[in-house]
């Protein structure tokens, strides 16, 4: 039997989606402002489903997102991964945080985790992620990443969005003391995960996991 | 860690029940952009089929069962998804059955569908099973009566909309038609 990775940050183990993390997609995609950035409120069957195109997203491209578990409670806090489906031009680190746990430095955290997973482990050359103009808390995340803006595309759902590329390891960002961001040694060392600069700062929603791409709109169903 | 769901492989006289997998994709993408889909929920962007695919490898982990590709044993060719499907908005679980053209007027969604209920009924231990048919798809219809299953009603789905219940011959009544037509789970 396959296995998928499971990563740890100071504050977090986080570990592929399974049936049980049902109700925190629930939580999150039946709640209007907080799926804002994922195209819009979905119904109850639609939700089942897009917990069934996480898990299998793992299977048919061997990465996808994480379920973010507190270590202290071992409370799911939210989802954040690498996200690739078909049709859709560019991979991208996405992030979603249920409203309880927004501005605690945790997507960050898991971010950081990530990138460093995905150029550690995946040998990946940098990670990217795509965002809407509007929705500024994500282009806020992405900065204290260590991002930079490597072009303005229009995507398959007709909007444009910035494309960043996140630092790979050697460059990560790490916390200062007042909560910046500076650049790293640069000297191939790991990122400093779990340092979780900036407490308090608002993450805000997740971003744009294929916005109008009519997911959980599949059909094909049988008989 | 996490696992992946374990997949049971079936054989038939004819076929294989196996894991989906990625290879499928395309034999999907050319069925819903020229096949006859109109009861399938067709036509479907090759973005969304694959999205059913990743859906039906979730279905299982998140389950424990779930659907199978159909290939002919002798052959190797994809003939289509057969297995047993639950998800959210679901009355019961179902067999369901989407076949290729190809695949279309030779026993091979029977035969299929006779092996994923002998899953249900014994691997699983089920009591009963459904299948969920458009009420205007006739030929999905007669499939359902030749596996002995009757009208039980209708449902009306928030997405699919209404739908004919047809319910299976409970464990006894289709190990007995099973044996008759030679399946061998």
């Amino acid at each position: 039997m396959n296995k998928f990775p499971t990563l740890a940050t100071e504050r977090l183990t986080m570990r592929p989606p399974e049936a049980r993390d049902l109700w925190a997609y629930t939580a999150f995609y039946t709640d209007s402002e907080a799926a804002r950035w994922k195209g819009g409120v979905l119904r109850r069957d639609q939700v089942w489903r897009r917990l069934a195109e996480d898990i299998g997203h793992w299977h048919l491209k061997q990465f996808g997102v994480w379920m973010l578990v507190r270590r202290d409670d071992g409370q799911v806090v939210g989802g954040t991964g690498l996200w690739h489906p078909e049709g859709w031009p560019r991979h991208e680190l996405t992030w979603w945080l249920l409203p309880h746990s927004r501005g605690t430095g945790l997507a960050l955290e898991a971010s950081q985790a990530i990138v460093s997973f995905a150029v550690n482990s995946l040998g990946w050359p940098s990670v990217e992620t795509h965002i809407q103009d509007d929705n500024l808390p994500a282009h806020r995340l992405a900065r204290r990443l260590g991002g930079e803006v490597i072009a303005r595309e229009r995507f398959p759902d007709d909007i444009e969005r910035d494309v960043y590329r996140l630092a790979p390891t050697d460059a990560m960002p790490v916390g200062t003391a007042d909560g910046g961001v500076s650049q790293g040694p640069g000297v191939g060392q790991p990122p400093a995960l779990g340092q979780g600069p900036g407490e308090g700062q608002d993450e805000g929603h997740g971003q744009g996991q294929g916005q109008g791409q009519g997911q959980g709109q599949g059909t094909g169903e049988p008989a | 860690m996490s696992a992946l769901p374990d997949i049971p492989v079936l054989q038939t006289e004819r076929l294989t029940l196996r894991a989906p997998a990625e290879r499928d994709f395309q034999a999907w993408v050319d069925f819903y952009a020229r096949g006859d889909t109109r009861y399938v929920g067709g036509p479907i962007h090759r973005n969304v089929v694959w999205r059913t695919l990743a859906a039906y490898l979730g279905h299982w982990a998140m389950r424990g069962y779930g659907m199978w590709a159909v290939e002919e044993r002798a052959t190797g060719t994809f003939c289509g998804n057969v297995g047993l499907w639950f998800p959210e908005g679901w009355p019961e679980a179902e067999i369901g059955w989407t076949l290729l053209d190809r695949a279309v007027g030779r026993g091979i969604a029977f035969e299929a569908a006779a092996a994923a209920r002998e899953h249900a009924y014994g691997a699983l231990g089920w009591d009963t099973v459904i299948s969920l048919i458009d009420p205007a798809n006739a030929r999905s219809i007669r499939l359902a009566e030749r596996l002995g299953a009757t009208l039980d009603g209708h449902v009306t789905h928030a997405q699919y909309g209404r739908m004919a219940v047809y319910r299976h011959p409970g464990p006894t009544a289709a190990g007995a038609r099973a044996d008759a037509t030679g399946v061998q789970a």
